[in-house]
């Protein structure tokens, strides 16, 4: 497996990114690279990641998703983590992963309405 | 799968935690755990392999399916000629570890699972052994 | 004509001794291989004879199939061949006997082996047989495979955990794009892991964004449950859906700052309409009369 497996798609202003079933470290750490790359090849608004084949979420993936998406907001760019699985949320809630501020969503398309409209302020009383 | 079945990954590149993964859930569905469940003993494993790769300096981790009153499960094993843990109390405490919502470490591994227990020897290794029952 | 199942005594002619003779000896040759007969036809009971110590005396077709062993390898093996390894080890077969001899049977349900090593479930019913003089002559062994009943068993209960899982987590989509899920009793861990396990799964398989969680019907929080409560909620956000938490009754509202439990991240409210109305104002939706004609 290597970071080819991890694809990158320009759609308007956003950046799709898919992550494969089961990466290997390597590959968690070419993510970081290749986003970073695209996203100052295209000036991109926003990086959808797109988890919804992703079976199991380590410390070590969401560390380094985590760092990704800071490094996102600094270059101006909004993250959203999409289509993650039941038992992968059900799993790192119980071992306390939160993913900091960044923002999830159920689907792919979603996370794309999300990206086009205003920022969802996630505190909402 | 009947209680004899078990198995070994040597943990010494990183693409073995991966593969580690792989046997871990693979064991874990043919115990009959549900999905849930194999994603919890496949985290917690690949955590704890990695520690193997990473700060142990490879090591290897065993598996086999177990029973008590014909209740399955499953029991993993981490076996490393490492540094040592040296207060494994500590360790396994809650919040500690990074605590930044991103580390994991042991107490996160703990949660996932029904037992988990340390052995280790500064200087010598550590061997950490999980189990998991399947809620009959 | 002689009740069913009853033997027939042929009428004996008087005054004829070897005739007398050989007629009963007839009559019981024939009864003889008529149980013979029956034995060897049930289909569903292994019906076998062993000795004293337990080796096998006579076998059945019935056992053949059931158990894997022809006749010929099997008469003189003992019965505990037919046992797992682990229970050999225990003695039961050695108790089994004694059980039978000092109460003149034994019944049990439990694991047996095959030939080829494989299990099935079976009941077995061994009986001490004994002569005229009280003496043990040999134990009779009843075995009936009940892997197809015991199959069946597992699979209500499995469905009637199901069924009574479904019952104390109902998550109930209530709209498009709202899932509601109206708790009713306290929840300890086991219960927990049902709620969000069901409740993460309906919002996923619906592509629900909010997910209502009524507690009108939780009487009682203290930090365990708040926790719990707590958990769930994060894990519904950690999928990108929202939690609005309703049916939070003044008592718990007091409780809840008692404990020091932060729940400012989470939206509340007071009743279900309440939290029905922020769901919908949340999705851009609107409840509106409709026109007259």
């Amino acid at each position: 497996m290597n970071a080819d497996s991890i694809s990158v798609i320009k759609v308007r202003d956003i950046l799709m990114v898919t992550m494969p079933p089961d990466p290997d470290d390597p590959t968690v750490s070419a993510l970081q690279d290749k986003v970073l790359s695209a996203m100052e090849r295209y000036e991109a608004k926003g990086v959808v990641l797109d988890i919804s084949s992703v079976e199991t979420l380590d410390s070590f993936f969401a560390r380094t998703v985590s760092e990704t998406a800071q490094m996102v907001t600094l270059m101006g760019g909004r993250t959203i983590i999409a289509g993650m699985r039941p038992a992968v949320a059900v799993t790192a809630t119980e071992i306390g992963l939160t993913l900091g501020n960044i923002e999830t969503a159920l689907s792919v398309d979603r996370a794309l309405d999300m990206v086009t409209s205003k920022p969802r302020s996630k505190k909402l009383q | 799968m009947n209680a004899a079945a078990q198995g070994e990954v040597q943990i010494q590149t990183e693409s073995d935690i991966v593969i580690a993964r792989r046997t871990v859930r693979e064991a874990a569905a043919q115990t009959g755990f549900n999905l849930t469940d194999v994603t919890r003993i496949v985290t917690a494993s690949s955590e704890l392999a990695r520690n193997l790769f990473k700060y142990a300096g490879g090591g290897v981790m065993r598996w086999r399916g177990i029973e008590d009153k014909g209740c399955l499960g499953i029991e993993l094993q981490f076996i490393d000629q490492g540094p040592g843990i040296p207060d494994t109390g500590l360790a396994l405490q809650e919040g500690y570890s990074t605590g930044d919502g991103l580390g994991m470490g042991l107490p996160g591994a703990k949660r996932l699972v029904d037992e988990l227990e340390i052995q280790s020897v500064v200087g010598k290794g550590t061997k950490i052994t999980l189990k998991k029952w399947r809620k009959s | 004509m002689a009740p069913h199942g009853e033997i027939m005594k042929t009428q004996m002619r008087p005054n004829s001794g070897q005739k007398q003779k050989s007629a009963a000896a007839k009559e019981i040759t024939q009864n003889s291989d008529l149980l013979q007969l029956l034995v060897d036809s049930i289909k569903d009971y292994a019906i076998i004879l062993l000795d004293t110590d337990g080796n096998v005396l006579t076998w059945n077709s019935a056992a053949e199939r059931l158990k894997g062993w022809k006749a010929e390898e099997i008469i003189g093996q003992n019965f505990a061949r037919f046992y797992p390894v682990e229970d050999v080890e225990k003695g039961k077969t050695k108790m089994e006997l004694k059980v039978a001899s000092e109460e003149g049977r034994f019944e049990d349900e439990g694991w047996r082996v095959r030939k080829d090593g494989s299990r099935f479930w079976a009941n077995v019913v061994i009986t001490a047989l004994r002569d005229k003089n009280g003496e043990l002559r040999a134990f009779g062994k009843v075995t009936r495979d009940l892997t197809d009943r015991r199959q069946n068993e597992e699979k209500i209960k499995k469905q009637a955990q199901e069924i009574l899982e479904m019952a104390t987590v109902p998550v109930v989509q209530v709209w498009e794009g709202i899932v509601l899920v109206p708790l009713i009793g306290t929840l300890d861990s086991q219960r927990t892991q049902q709620l969000m396990e069901r409740l993460l799964h309906r919002v996923t398989e619906t592509g629900s964004p909010i997910a209502l969680l009524d507690i009108t019907g939780v009487p009682t929080i203290d930090t365990q449950t708040a926790q719990h409560l707590i958990e769930t909620i994060s894990a519904v956000r950690l999928l990108g859906a929202e939690v609005i938490l309703t049916g939070v009754r003044p008592v718990i509202a007091q409780t809840l700052v008692h404990l020091g439990i932060d729940l400012t991240n989470v939206i509340t409210r007071s009743s279900l309409t309440a939290g029905l109305r922020m769901a919908l104002t949340i999705l851009k939706l609107d409840v509106a009369p409709l026109k007259t004609l």
